[in-house]
């Protein structure tokens, strides 16, 4: 049977850890031998939505490979422009693909074109749903960063009402063991209740805040995110809590030595560039994670895992 | 029942009884019954706000006709859970069942996100499984979102 990775809660605590283990395997691979894994494979990225980062990533990783790459990068550039189900666009492209990476406003996208595939789908974002890649080299970064996710005291800081990425990560971190959550976020961009309860039964523990600086010094991790206007039904209320968390080199000063900035990029004003030198900014390696779990995926779907 | 019920609502011979109705959802579950053409030509009674001693208030329908047809049964479920359906033959009831809610609803509702791919390419079959056992909440098997059941009832499918 095919496999398909479309939502973090698919996935046990097992599998997720395997996937961490795969992707350092796959780190630890000579680039010449990486190349040879997957020749005269093709992934495409269907990118009905932009997003830049994620499909290079995706398609970095392909290449790196030793695969090739098809696909757009807006609904504008498809047949959706001309009117074309999303499913009459999936059932042509796996006739084209090995794996097909999927990014899409509508949530549901990714499930749907994993029932009308026969090839392995990657979700690369459905709405405000899910984006399991990102979730699963988040991890990856906070392992290779403290060599465990367990007992990890992390803030997540900012929009933790519309994004997505925080939603996946909540409910992936709530699987680890005794991990501390810091909420930080207006009243407004607070994280939904849901998400919330899912804690109950769990070892997690929730603590709410609107102090940045109180959570950088009590925090392994402080883990920022855009605010996300294209997600605001109303742009009054993005225009009110836009800036509202900035995080700079000064506001670190007193931040303990270990403590790592991670962000999902791309950031606007909520870094300031003068953390970039800082030894606490950790999203570049982050994004650099990306790729290297992005292989480990390709490579698990298309039963290539054993090469590694 | 008491003899003045029995004049409101004769008993029928042979045919279906939809007992337990909520009270005020009598009217929907007729609705419902008359989305079915094979029921069409069936003699209805509808029966509303009668006492209950179980449930305060209850609405009754009466059919004469053959049995219910599955995905009528499936809506019961969603709309009014735990109404009894019994079968009566030659003025008895032959066979009852109380009507449970099911741990999956699959395309009996759209989804409650505007924004979920079901609604946007509506041939696709949702699919809506209960979160947990006993619970009143699903989970849309495309984007997700957990919705009630009362919110599933009021998103039935055409």
């Amino acid at each position: 049977m095919k496999k398909d990775l479309i939502s973090i809660d698919d996935l046990g605590l097992e599998q997720i850890l395997d996937y961490l283990d795969l992707a350092a395997r796959v780190e630890a691979l000579p680039n010449a031998e990486k190349a040879g894994l997957l020749p005269g494979k093709i992934l495409a990225t269907l990118f009905f939505e932009p997003s830049t980062r994620t499909r290079l990533s995706f398609e970095s990783a392909m290449c790196r490979l030793g695969g090739r790459v098809i696909g757009f990068s807006e609904s504008a550039n498809s047949s959706t422009a001309k009117g074309e189900s999303f499913s009459d666009t999936i059932r042509t492209v796996e006739q084209y693909a090995d794996v097909i990476a999927v990014r899409h406003p509508k949530e549901g996208t990714a499930r749907l074109a994993a029932e009308i595939a026969g090839i392995p789908i990657l979700n690369a974002g459905d709405g405000a749903n899910q984006h399991p890649t990102q979730t699963l080299l988040d991890l990856y970064t906070l392992r290779k960063f403290f060599g465990r996710v367990d007992g990890l005291k992390i803030a997540l800081v900012g929009d933790l009402k519309y994004s997505r990425t925080i939603h996946s990560l909540c409910r992936a971190l709530l699987a680890f063991d005794g991990v501390a959550l810091t909420l930080v976020s207006p009243e407004s961009l607070r994280l939904p209740g849901y998400l919330m309860k899912a804690a109950a039964g769990t070892t997690a523990t929730f603590r709410e805040s609107e102090s940045l600086a109180d959570a950088i010094r009590d925090s392994d991790v402080v883990y920022m995110t855009r605010i996300q206007k294209e997600r605001f039904p109303d742009l009054v209320e993005y225009e009110k809590v836009k800036d509202c968390y900035r995080l700079d080199a000064e506001m670190l000063e007193g931040a303990p030595a270990h403590l790592k900035v991670l962000h999902p990029l791309p950031r606007v004003n909520e870094i300031s560039p003068d953390v970039d030198a800082t030894p606490h900014a950790g999203y570049f390696e982050q994004a650099r994670n990306g790729v290297i779990m992005r292989q480990a995926l390709i490579l698990d779907l298309l039963e290539k895992r054993s090469n590694t | 029942m008491t003899p003045q019920n029995i004049l409101l609502i004769p008993k029928i011979e042979r045919g279906i009884v939809i007992d337990h109705i909520p009270a005020g959802l009598g009217i929907r579950v007729m609705a419902l019954i008359g989305r079915w053409p094979e029921l069409e030509d069936a003699v209805v009674t509808l029966g509303l706000n009668y006492k209950s001693t179980r449930m305060g208030r209850k609405d009754m329908i009466k059919l004469q006709a053959g049995p219910l047809p599955p995905r009528l049964l499936q809506m019961l479920a969603l709309v009014c859970a735990g109404v009894t359906i019994k079968r009566i033959d030659r003025f008895e009831v032959v066979e009852k069942v109380v009507v449970q809610v099911p741990e999956l609803f699959d395309n009996l509702a759209r989804c409650i996100n505007p924004n979920c791919i079901t609604n946007a390419e509506p041939h696709v079959a949702t699919r809506f499984r209960r979160i947990e056992s006993g619970s009143r909440y699903f989970k849309c098997a495309h984007c997700e979102r957990v919705c009630s059941l009362d919110e599933l009832a009021g998103h039935l499918k055409a």
